[in-house]
């Protein structure tokens, strides 16, 4: 099915290969290369090209191409997830999944990569099972194997893949047993030039991290489940008991996990915490335009609105950027044309105001575009959607957890047009 | 890639391996290794130290064992001989007590991948399928596949396929799926694995053990299926619903490809199914990941094809977010054509007027496009706002709507005149090829209503000299002949020049051609020239078929969750770089396999012939239509009702997946009232690809 992966970096350096199947010659990635170029910005290259004797089917992550080649017919978004895969599973273990660490790993990479596919097949790619086979590295592990000789790699068999809950090991200890759950969600909107919503959607993720000892079996309980959209579960989630009672069941991993996403998609139940009130405006002569941005809180629910950032694509015929913010403070990247003005926290009092004047080139034309906001927010222990947990409840275990929730709300792509 | 010093490195670490004080380290030995692997990785010829590598291979350290299996997987096709040493540890390695050890000797020796070991490689094989450990099994399964494709001619043992055969009920779900898998491969000239009645069973009810990917797996296996009877067919469906919603997207995409091949025979369930899959496709669409919300979009263009309704009130999950890559956008915007109606129509056009600004020019045309398309069924709103596009005075924006308005007017004669009023002066803006043959059409076809028309043909053919594009001087040699026809006063000079400018200096054979055959044909009269050239003009009392009739679900369910409907992005495109609209069919909605635009040569024969068909009992054509739908036949444009005579043309075509040929008919119907019926039908027979031909509409 896939038969080689090739990690490229961003300027079209092939860094690592790997082949399930015959070996196939790097020159493969040419058509992609040649692609890319064509394609200037690396995120506007199409997910699947056809070879003459190949299909290339890439993902770009984290300023990387996971280019896989494929010779047969395939489903392409069997191929897409499973790159996916890969890319969650380097997150995984190194933190982050960029070409440094990549390479600063190389023969993790390398056994990860051999455990995931064979023959070109999917094998093990469940993040619990492949960390019994492969120990991720950390700084401890690797300063006490330099001293001692001794290897990540585990001697034994993974318990986990012959039990009946292929996602858990069993005989896990803890001395504190613990289950945290948080409710993250993100707002992703399209605001208008007169703030009315042109598109709202919520994307939520019940994130959890739960050290039980033995084999707990958790419910978890919402005050208004009935809200949630499009629910996709850790496969550990019984299905039948959410769309009977609407709870969550399950017996959960060991450790952190994702246990489900949602999205909240209608437009009336998605509370938009900001206004922006802008005025950017261009003058047909004098090379110069105006720039007066205001934002205040709208519907927050009484939270706080913190880590408030705004983010403006100048057209490219700006050249600076003459402007005073009474909070936070401004920036404006004179190659990348992004003018970033970074607030902080939100005072409902006095309300945070950036206004300026822009310089352009002279002679150039006025842009026929306004440049669009984007804007990033948080607001702690509020979950936007009103989505609330209500009770977690364990059996098949004596012992009393701790258990705990939080709710964070930011914006995901969070957009103003003007 | 060129890497200084390669010789250099590799001298060095020979020197490092062999070194005995290295050897009995194991640390730094597993260093030295490492070195290597990372000199591989980085495209460096290291296979100059196989026979070293081998030695090393002989250690009890796993991880040892792992970096050098790497490094002899990569280089033992290129040393055959010095492999076969390496059998001997690994056929030790099979024996270990540690089922990792003995999975890993097992896959290594298999992933070898050389003709000569494989007399050594079988009888570890044959043992590793009676292995107690469940990862040695999945490891052997697909050994088998492995050393099968190594020698393909090979005859297939059948002992070994009966075994694998009997491996399909193994307690473990992984080493089930590889059983699937290998002797998919190993039966490919057969066809792959038999799937009967107890084997579908036996994978339906193990499904939910798999995981995601042993998942999709089994149900793209079970699509070789066939139902027995109705009952089990609705059996096996309602087995599959929970999966069809499944929130993982290859799930549901492999889900409904088996339902939509179960129920090839019951459109009604297939539509069914696709109502059933809305939900998740849409989520699909808002993933976090664009690849996968690309795929999902071109999923859902397939599905529109049948149910062009299935997403409408959900319009708005398909506009462009400002950081969306211009392949998504794309797409998002042949969706949006798709599900445009009366309530969205305002909405939806101020998004996309929104979208012609963008920075990237393909994005920006691709948007202008679109505003074309809906502009056929809308065209007033659609001609305003490109209108007021050309007051950007944006030479690819300009281009992109010059180009649009030409193909609109083909499709909508009566959208004419704001056309020509608008074209005056945007001849400065334009620059690319393309733009420039559109408004010279523009400019032949209506020319008596631009005012300035001559004056417009006069710089061009001033500028004739420079002209590099082979395609504006061709137009312009026809739009300046049909000029002529209608304002000869004030063009014939200008002809005069042109022509033998043409005939004289040019040296391209094309334009000599033409212009010499322009000539000749002025000698012929006046009243010749205009028969050839003002014959084709489009037919205002066709009126364009609002909305795609639905096509059935058959004719894409092969491609569904496959490639083909992502490949299409790149022909949609292309194809907005046409010639005039007398060499392209106008589809009112092309089907995207008929969009790519097939040139002449490739017409095995074209001929008419007319068929009088005995008399029908009366019927109307609403109802003669839809019963030709039912075979399906396609109308393009028809006639309005209760006019004599009455038209429609149409057209079919044949889709074999498998074959590379393919035949498309265009035909003319023409019903004169009291006369019996009578068809005109002109073949055209396109081989080596499907395309579309203009239609000899002088028949």
């Amino acid at each position: 099915m896939i038969h080689s992966l090739f990690l490229i970096n961003h300027s079209g350096d092939i860094f690592l290969e790997k082949h399930w199947k015959s070996v196939i010659s790097r020159s493969v990635c040419d058509y992609f290369f040649e692609v890319k170029e064509k394609a200037v910005d690396p995120e506007n290259v199409p997910p699947v090209l056809q070879t003459p004797h190949h299909y290339l089917i890439s993902i770009y992550r984290g300023k990387l191409f996971f280019l896989s080649v494929v010779q047969t017919e395939v489903p392409p978004l069997f191929v897409i997830e499973f790159l996916h895969r890969v890319a969650d599973t380097f997150q995984d273990y190194f933190g982050e999944c960029s070409e440094g660490v990549i390479k600063d790993n190389l023969v993790t990479v390398y056994e990860l990569l051999e455990e995931m596919l064979d023959n070109g097949f999917p094998l093990a790619t469940e993040s619990n099972v492949l960390k019994e086979m492969i120990r991720p590295p950390n700084i401890l592990r690797s300063v006490v194997n330099t001293l001692t000789g001794g290897s990540n790699v585990g001697d034994t068999l993974p318990t986990g893949q012959l039990s009946n809950v292929p996602w858990r090991r069993a005989g896990v200890k803890y001395t504190n047993n613990e289950a945290y759950f948080d409710v993250v969600e993100e707002i992703d909107a399209i605001l208008d030039k007169s703030g009315t919503t042109v598109f709202a959607e919520i994307q939520g993720v019940v994130e959890a991290c739960v050290r039980l000892t033995g084999m707990p079996d958790l419910t978890l309980s919402f005050m208004n489940p009935r809200l949630l959209d499009d629910m996709s579960f850790h496969p550990c989630v019984r299905f039948k008991r959410w769309e009977s009672e609407r709870v969550l069941s399950f017996i959960p991993p060991d450790g952190n996990f994702t246990l489900m996403t949602y999205h909240v998609s209608s437009q009336n139940l998605v509370a938009i915490p900001v206004y922006v009130k802008q005025n950017i405006n261009f003058f047909e002569t004098g090379s110069c335009g105006r720039l007066d941005i205001t934002i205040g809180p709208k519907q927050n629910m009484g939270k706080t609105v913190e880590g408030l950032m705004v983010t403006i694509h100048m057209p490219k015929v700006v050249l600076s950027a003459n402007l005073t913010a009474t909070q936070g403070n401004y920036t404006y990247d004179l190659t990348t044309k992004v003018l970033v003005w970074d607030i902080g926290k939100l005072n409902p009092q006095k309300l945070p105001n950036l206004r300026g004047s822009l310089s352009m080139q002279a002679g150039a034309p006025k842009p026929e575009e306004n440049p669009s906001l984007n804007i990033d927010l948080k607001i702690q222990q509020l979950a936007i959607s009103g989505l609330k947990v209500s009770r977690l409840d364990m059996y098949g275990e004596k012992y009393k957890p701790f258990k705990g929730v939080k709710y964070l709300t930011k914006a995901g792509k969070f957009q103003v047009r003007t | 890639m060129p890497y200084l010093g390669g010789e250099e490195t590799v001298r060095e670490l020979r020197r490092a391996l062999s070194n005995p004080n290295v050897q009995s380290d194991q640390l730094r030995y597993r260093n030295t290794i490492l070195k290597v692997i990372r000199a591989m990785s980085q495209g460096v010829d290291m296979s100059g130290l196989f026979s070293e590598m081998v030695k090393a291979c002989a250690t009890v350290d796993v991880v040892q064992k792992k970096l050098v299996y790497v490094f002899l997987c990569s280089y033992a096709a290129l040393n055959p001989e010095l492999s076969l040493l390496v059998i001997n540890t690994l056929r030790k390695d099979c024996q270990d007590p540690n089922p990792m050890v003995r999975s890993l000797a097992l896959r290594n020796m298999t992933n070898l991948r050389l003709p000569s070991l494989v007399e050594y490689v079988e009888q570890p094989l044959a043992a590793g399928l009676r292995d107690r450990a469940a990862c040695v099994r999945r490891v052997a399964v697909l050994g088998w596949a492995k050393l099968h494709n190594l020698q393909a001619s090979s005859e297939i043992d059948a002992a070994v396929v009966n075994e694998l055969y009997s491996l399909l009920r193994d307690p473990d779900p992984v080493v089930m799926v590889n059983c699937l898998r290998a002797l998919e491969e190993i039966l490919k000239d057969e066809g792959g694995v038999a799937i009967n009645k107890p084997i579908t069973h036996h994978l339906l009810n193990r499904l939910k053990e798999c995981d995601i990917w042993g998942q999709c797996q089994v149900l793209r296996v079970l699509q070789r299926y066939r139902p027995q009877s109705e009952d089990e067919l609705f059996d096996i469906l309602s087995l599959l619903d929970a999966s069809l919603v499944s929130p993982h997207p290859p799930i549901m995409a492999a889900t409904l490809s088996l339902f939509l091949s179960l129920c090839s025979g019951q459109p009604a369930v297939s539509l069914a199914a696709l109502e059933r899959v809305r939900g998740p496709l849409l989520a699909a669409c808002g993933s976090g990941s664009r690849e996968m919300r690309f795929t999902a979009l071109c999923h859902i263009q397939l599905l529109l094809r049948s149910i062009p309704g299935l997403m409408g009130a959900h319009y708005k999950r398909f506009f462009c977010g400002y950081a969306e890559p211009a392949y998504i956008k794309q797409r998002k915007m042949q969706v949006l054509v798709e599900l445009v109606n009366d309530e969205n129509v305002a909405m939806l056009l101020d998004e996309l007027k929104g979208y012609c600004t963008d920075v990237n020019a393909e994005t920006a045309q691709a948007a202008i496009t679109a505003i074309g398309r809906i502009g056929r069924s809308y065209s007033d709103r659609c001609l305003e706002i490109l209108t007021g596009l050309l007051g950007l005075k944006q030479d690819h924006i300009t281009s992109a709507v010059v180009q649009t308005m030409r193909d609109l007017v083909w499709v909508c004669p009566q959208c004419s005149d704001t056309v020509c009023f608008a074209l005056e002066g945007c001849e400065e803006t334009l620059q690319d090829s393309q733009g420039r043959q559109a408004l010279l059409w523009l400019l032949g076809v209506y020319g008596e209503r631009v005012s300035s028309a001559p004056y417009t043909l006069e710089v061009f053919i001033d500028g004739v000299r420079s002209e590099a594009s082979l395609g504006v001087k061709m137009e312009l040699l026809t739009a300046t002949m049909r000029l002529f026809l209608c304002r000869p006063a004030e063009t014939q000079d200008m002809l005069g020049r042109l022509l033998h400018y043409c005939i004289e200096e040019e040296t391209d054979m094309c334009v000599r051609d033409q212009a010499l055959l322009y000539y000749r044909l002025l000698h012929c009269g006046i009243e010749e020239t205009r028969k050839v050239l003002q014959g084709r003009r489009s037919d205002p009392s066709l009126g364009v078929l609002i909305g795609r009739p639905a096509e059935p679900v058959s004719q894409w369910a092969r491609s569904f969750n496959t490639l083909e409907p992502l490949r299409q992005g790149s022909i949609e495109t292309e194809s907005v770089s046409r010639g005039s609209p007398e060499h392209t069919m106008f589809d009112p909605k092309p089907n995207a396999d008929l969009s790519n635009t097939l040139d002449c040569s490739r017409i095995e024969k074209v001929h008419s012939e007319c068929v009088r068909c005995p008399t029908i009992p009366r019927c109307s054509p609403q109802s003669l239509q839809a019963a030709m739908q039912l075979v399906n036949i396609q109308t393009l444009a028809f006639t309005p009702p209760q006019t004599l005579p009455w038209r429609v043309y149409l057209y079919t075509h044949t889709c074999l997946d498998d074959a590379p040929h393919s035949t498309l008919i265009l035909g003319e119907l023409l019903y004169t009232g009291e006369e019996p019926q009578k068809a005109e039908v002109h073949k055209g027979s396109a081989d080596g690809g499907v395309g579309a031909e203009g239609i000899e509409d002088d028949m």
